[in-house]
């Protein structure tokens, strides 16, 4: 049972243009079986018409059923009929609110409330959907609550909380604007996304759906018929068509990439208003964000090797729970602190992910020169292991194996040159890439855990990787310092996050 | 003493010698010893027969036998030896503010887990554990992944003393 103490600030049911919305469903999932009966089995139209009043049906009971309420305490949302089924958020728990409105439901007026916990699976509770006025009002009370409780830490669960003035409930609280993109640097940002990777990934899939449709074989005669045509020019023709063609490819995927940028960052405004960071964004589908500054976990500052030549970069936030790996994007963009920017313009606007970050004056160190030495006998001992595994298959050409040795060389003295990190007064921070940029922040006090880490080459050496765990993601990873150096950097890491979750445990238990 | 201090002072040609903290129980080598073998038997088996009965059919070349014996015997070697070298370099050490532990053979890893940051402190002892009278001592932090730090081959009675000193230090009371 809530207890008594937890006023009712909000509640609310759903927008009733929510039904034409469960309409429209139902029409989209009824129309394959509905055109179905039309051309061949007429069974096929009964099941159009039961999928059809399903999905209506569905719609209106959770629409009518469909209940939320803010209290001082906690989130409840409450719905169904036979299966009752209610969900309760303590508010401290809420780490993010967003907004998620289709055009569909822009037409409407209407928005999704994404309701996010540390929980790890991102979405904990969606409301879909309010008008847009119920959704801003929802998210200030939230905001205001919170805050609130942030002022008077004796606002936990044991004590009383009605001492919350509805007056800084209601009050709107000062915004300062961080960061407003341009439409220049969000086609930059299409036009510098290297996405050869996942275009190969599609091709690979159309080849495969081709395959299975009995294409292939047409598109071979096609495919042939094109060199025996291409075969009539002398060679340097042929080669600078060929060269054209994936020229175009590229001109074709940049653009595309263009296009998804300009439609998912389209106005994309970063705003800070009592901390917490708000960005909202998107053209055809407007998204919102509310992330309190406090559960910023990592920042991470990304500059692949055409944006790092460009000297841009793009920025990213994991708040608890991130589950995703580092290289994964969140969907929607939800991480994205700054779409994209000037490096100077980042350097500028990082305290206001990371306050605090603006007194950092602790000097930057290099790790150990020995990282080369780690990184190249590896490539030498996987080179020969190449080249005697490959020598039965290959004979002498097995050799060319060996090559991987100086490419492992270079590439180590570039990692070596690319990294850099320091421990400011609370934050951690570390650059790595070897071509490209990638820094990463972490605020001390959010330390979860700290490993040392040392293999057989890294032993002999003398030296050690330091694994940081936070809340949001993978550990971040320093990489070959000398053991003295990583020992009191393990060390002064544990002491600063036990200090920090002593402090929070003393204001919670106040 | 404090961990801290105590483990960054190594020398790192001496640390072997030098390092101080617990150990884990000593028959926890031969539980490990029983049940990595059982394992290495039993993919070496499968290997071997595998091998044996697909080599006709699949055409594989005349050394894939010799090579999944080589496998095999590797499999079983490690099963040996890997028991008594991770339980000699395993030591860990728990005070009100850290739980530190090293542990490993070619890859040493050295953890440090703020006592305050812990979620929650789970006790778990599998069929074959409770033979031996052994636990696991399991501590969660935050997040998701690499969340879970593990301490095997306690004595029960000495995962649950690690247990409630680590509740005490949070202050929490156990009842």
């Amino acid at each position: 049972m809530p207890p008594a103490s937890a006023a009712v600030v909000l509640q609310g049911h759903l927008h009733p243009a929510v039904l034409l919305l469960r309409l429209l469903d139902g029409l989209r999932h009824a129309a394959l079986p509905t055109l179905l009966g039309a051309l061949a089995e007429p069974i096929f139209l009964v099941i159009g018409a039961a999928v059809f009043l399903l999905h209506v049906g569905y719609g209106l009971l959770r629409y009518l059923t469909f209940q939320y309420t803010l209290t001082t305490e906690e989130l409840r949302t409450r719905e169904g009929v036979l299966h009752r089924q209610e969900r309760r958020i303590p508010i401290d728990r809420i780490q993010d609110v967003g907004f998620e409105s289709t055009i569909l439901r822009r037409a409407l007026g209407l928005a999704v409330v994404r309701v996010e916990t540390a929980s790890g699976q991102g979405v904990e509770a969606a409301l879909d959907s309010l008008s847009r006025v119920d959704a801003e009002g929802f998210r200030e009370s939230l905001l205001a609550l919170r805050s609130a409780r942030a002022r008077m830490p004796s606002c936990d669960a044991t004590s009383d909380s009605q001492g919350v003035p509805a007056a800084a409930i209601a009050a709107p609280q000062p915004e300062w604007t961080v960061f407003v993109v341009d439409t220049g640097m969000l086609l930059l940002r299409g036009l510098s996304d290297l996405r050869f990777g996942a275009m190969a990934v599609a091709a690979f899939g159309a080849y495969e759906i081709a395959d299975q449709l009995g294409v292939v074989t047409q598109l071979q005669g096609v495919g042939d018929s094109f060199f025996g045509w291409l075969s009539r020019f002398p060679w340097f023709i042929a080669a600078g068509m060929l060269l054209a063609l994936v020229a175009a490819a590229l001109a074709l995927s940049a653009a595309f990439a263009a296009v998804g940028n300009l439609l998912a960052f389209h106005g994309f405004r970063l705003t800070l208003r009592q901390n917490a960071l708000c960005c909202r964004f998107g053209l055809l589908t407007t998204r919102q964000k509310t992330l309190p500054r406090a559960r910023i976990q990592r920042v991470r500052v990304e500059q692949t090797w055409l944006r790092r030549l460009l000297g841009v970069g793009v920025v990213r936030a994991d708040s608890a729970g991130a589950g995703r790996g580092v290289d994964d994007e969140a969907p929607g963009g939800f991480d994205v602190l700054v779409p994209l920017a000037r490096a100077a313009r980042i350097d500028a606007l990082l305290p206001a992910a990371l306050p605090g970050l603006e007194r950092a004056a602790a000097p930057v160190r290099r790790a150990s020169p020995r990282l080369v030495a780690r990184l190249v006998a590896r490539g030498c001992i996987e080179a020969t292991c190449a080249a005697v595994v490959l020598w039965p298959l290959y004979g002498s050409a097995a050799l060319l194996g060996l090559c991987w040795a100086p490419i492992a060389w270079v590439r180590a003295v570039l990692l070596w040159h690319g990294i850099a990190f320091a421990l400011f007064d609370e934050h951690l921070f570390l650059r790595s890439g070897a071509i490209g940029s990638y820094q990463v922040f972490v605020p001390t006090a959010k330390v979860q855990a700290v490993s040392l880490r040392r293999g057989p080459i890294q032993r002999l050496l003398g030296l050690a990787e330091v694994a940081v765990f936070v809340a949001g993601g993978p550990p971040t990873r320093v990489p070959d310092l000398d053991l003295p150096t990583a020992m009191a950097l393990c060390g002064d890491l544990a002491d600063r996050a036990a200090h920090a979750a002593w402090r929070e445990w003393r204001t919670v238990a106040v | 003493m404090n961990p801290t201090e105590d483990v960054g002072g190594l020398d790192p040609v001496r640390e072997a010698a030098l390092c101080s903290g617990e150990r884990l129980e000593a028959r926890v080598v031969v539980l490990w010893l029983l049940t990595g073998i059982a394992r290495a038997a039993v993919m070496s088996f499968a290997m071997i027969f595998g091998v044996d009965a697909l080599r006709v059919e699949a055409g594989l070349p005349s050394w894939a036998a010799d090579a999944a014996w080589v496998l095999s015997a590797l499999l079983v070697f490690t099963a040996v030896v890997a028991p008594p070298w991770t339980y000699a370099t395993y030591r860990f050490a728990a005070d009100d503010r850290l739980l530190s532990m090293r542990y490993g053979m070619l890859f040493v890893e050295d953890r440090r887990i703020p006592v305050p940051r812990m979620q929650h402190v789970d006790i778990t002892r599998g069929p074959i554990e409770r033979l031996f009278g052994l636990a696991t001592l399991v501590v969660f932090t935050a997040g998701n992944e690499g969340s879970a730090f593990r301490v095997p081959g306690l004595s029960k009675a000495r995962a649950e003393g690690l247990r409630d000193q680590i509740l005490r230090a949070r202050g929490l009371d156990v009842v």
